[in-house]
């Protein structure tokens, strides 16, 4: 059995909705967001590795650099926040694309290279460019701004933020998931070759699919900052791009679930169990070995292939 | 405007010290079926790469239909009229033989970039994919994915999707490799149904089909033409013989 269609928009939409009741306290319902807003990270990151079979280890250039952008704008150079984050978001997006024509000379191993590299490059830029980012100390936004008029300084309010953009998200990668752009994409990842000789232009399917991975982290970037208030050299670093990528394997990459469930799974063993575990990494990598031995394309797929009736497909 | 469907002029390549390709000249007429024969790296497969634009010959120019398109991209070539089949299964397992077919109407009539229509909603395109299905008796297996298929359907997959690019030049690799003696002649019943507008150049082992299904063959060797003529004056050159047992 499959969630498809109108099924699984009621089972998500209830789910978001359900969550602000279900918790027992704001403290709960901030974990929450931020893991909502990292499943928005992980899902951008899916376009590239599941749809494209492209494995990036540089993908929180897309959540540090914008979250630079717009906390810098807005405390530095008292930009309103409605032309910090459409600034934000555009300042992503370009750099993706910039980082996707150098990227894209590679593929696979040296893919994951260069894009490791072009995130060294920006969070040492961070890091030591004291004047503009604040090095170490990063940028600090004293009150979360109203945003058009609206309010959304308290934690629940920001949750439906989030909430909505996360539903915004699946319901666009959804539908690129089923355009003809998207089966291209997928073409590109399986049979390359195939898709040249039948006239395709394969490095520009890419570079598309680069920048939309792009782009769409750069709204969780935004989110990122307006949800921490805060952002530092450590929202561009190789363990955040690096936990991105955990989150798409473990939850199971080319799947709609699989970056959210990752998500959410990750930011509860990191924040929720860590103040109960003093070794919370090593459960982090103990979880991650254990699901990829057991299911090595990831949580969803693999428990969808455990119920699914023995007859058909399930190994 | 030339008369020949495809040229290929007097073109070489080489890689490091092995010369692929020496001087090649191949004229074939609209509509003609040529046959390329050889022993295995004689320097067929080697030859299409350069006429599809895998890579780009060291000399030499390639022209379809009078038009010169030996620099150029291979989606331009591909827009131009030409497609072409692998001789190892070239398809895109985990997707249904009809978005297969798909793909290929994607790559020459464009709409790739559509991020938000689906896929299963051109109605049109996929009825064309069917038929392209049905044209190689593949019409009820559309909705499968290539995954459930047996070796044989999915070498009339690859045949499907080729066709359904309504080219004027094809270029078919071995399109009867490892096929049980049904099957081939099944596809061979489908190589010869395909209309004469469609310019064929074939690599195939299979002598019974290809030298019947010829007009014209070329034998190489070596990353050259040793001779080129009918099938009798083919079979008939003690060349042919030399090549073949190396006596």
């Amino acid at each position: 059995m499959t969630l498809r269609g109108s099924r699984f928009w009621a089972l998500m939409s209830l789910f978001l909705i359900a969550l602000p009741f279900a918790l027992p306290s704001d403290y709960y319902l901030g974990i929450a967001t931020h893991a909502l807003v990292l499943a928005i990270l992980a899902l951008s990151l899916d376009i590239l590795i599941g749809q494209g079979g492209m494995t990036s280890l540089g993908h929180a250039v897309y959540l540090g650099l914008p979250a630079y952008a717009a906390a810098w704008t807005m405390q530095n150079a008292n930009w309103p926040p409605e032309l910090a984050i459409p600034f934000a978001i555009a300042m992503g997006t370009a750099v993706s694309a910039l980082f996707a024509v150098l990227s894209l000379r590679a593929r696979g191993l040296g893919f994951l290279m260069i894009t490791l590299a072009l995130g060294q490059v920006m969070w040492g830029a961070a890091y030591r460019w004291v004047g503009l980012t604040g090095g170490d100390n990063g940028i600090r936004i004293p009150v979360r701004p109203p945003v058009l008029g609206i309010d959304i300084s308290s934690v629940r309010s920001f949750y439906v933020v989030v909430a909505l953009a996360l539903m915004v998200a699946l319901v666009c990668i959804w539908h690129l998931e089923r355009s003809p752009f998207g089966a291209c994409l997928r073409g590109t990842k399986d049979q390359p070759k195939r898709m040249n000789m039948l006239g395709h232009d394969v490095w520009s399917i890419r570079f598309l699919a680069f920048v939309f991975a792009g782009f769409w982290g750069s709204i969780a970037g935004v989110l990122y900052v307006f949800d921490y208030l805060y952002v530092s050299p450590s929202s561009l670093s190789l363990p955040q791009s690096a936990e991105a990528l955990l989150m798409v394997v473990l939850g199971g990459a080319g799947t709609l679930t699989g970056p959210v469930v990752g998500a959410i799974i990750i930011t509860v063993i990191k924040t929720v169990v860590s103040s109960y575990v003093d070794r919370w990494y090593s459960l982090l990598g103990l979880t991650f070995i254990i699901v990829v031995s057991v299911m090595p394309r990831g949580l969803v797929p693999g428990l969808k292939a455990w119920f699914a009736p023995k007859e058909g497909g399930a190994r | 405007m030339s008369h020949f469907a495809l040229e290929v002029d007097d073109i070489s390549k080489r890689f490091g010290g092995l010369a692929a390709t020496r001087n090649v000249t191949l004229r074939v007429k609209p509509g003609e079926r040529r046959l390329l024969i050889g022993p295995n790296g004689a320097g067929k497969t080697t030859l299409f790469n350069q006429i599809a634009g895998d890579f780009l010959p060291d000399s030499g120019a390639i022209r379809l239909f009078g038009q010169e398109m030996t620099r150029l991209p291979t989606k331009k070539r591909v827009r131009m009229g030409l497609s072409r089949t692998y001789q190892i299964l070239t398809l895109f397992p985990n997707d249904t033989l009809r978005h297969n077919v798909a793909l290929a109407l994607l790559g020459t009539e464009g709409g790739g970039w559509s991020c938000w229509s689906s896929l299963a909603a051109k109605r049109d395109m996929m009825a064309r994919a069917d038929d392209a299905l049905a044209a190689v008796g593949l019409g009820d297996a559309a909705g499968r994915e290539v995954a459930q298929t047996s070796y044989g359907e999915r070498r009339r997959l690859e045949l499907a999707m080729a066709l359904a690019q309504k080219p004027k030049v094809l270029l078919l690799d071995e399109p009867l490799a490892g096929l049980s003696a049904d099957e081939r002649e099944t596809v061979r019943a489908l190589l010869e149904h395909i209309p004469r507008d469609v310019t064929i150049v074939m690599i195939e082992h299979d002598m019974d089909v290809a030298l019947a299904f010829a007009d014209q063959i070329t034998l190489l060797n070596f990353g050259q033409v040793v001779l080129e003529g009918t099938r009798a004056e083919v079979i008939a050159d003690p060349r042919t013989r030399e090549v073949y047992l190396g006596h």
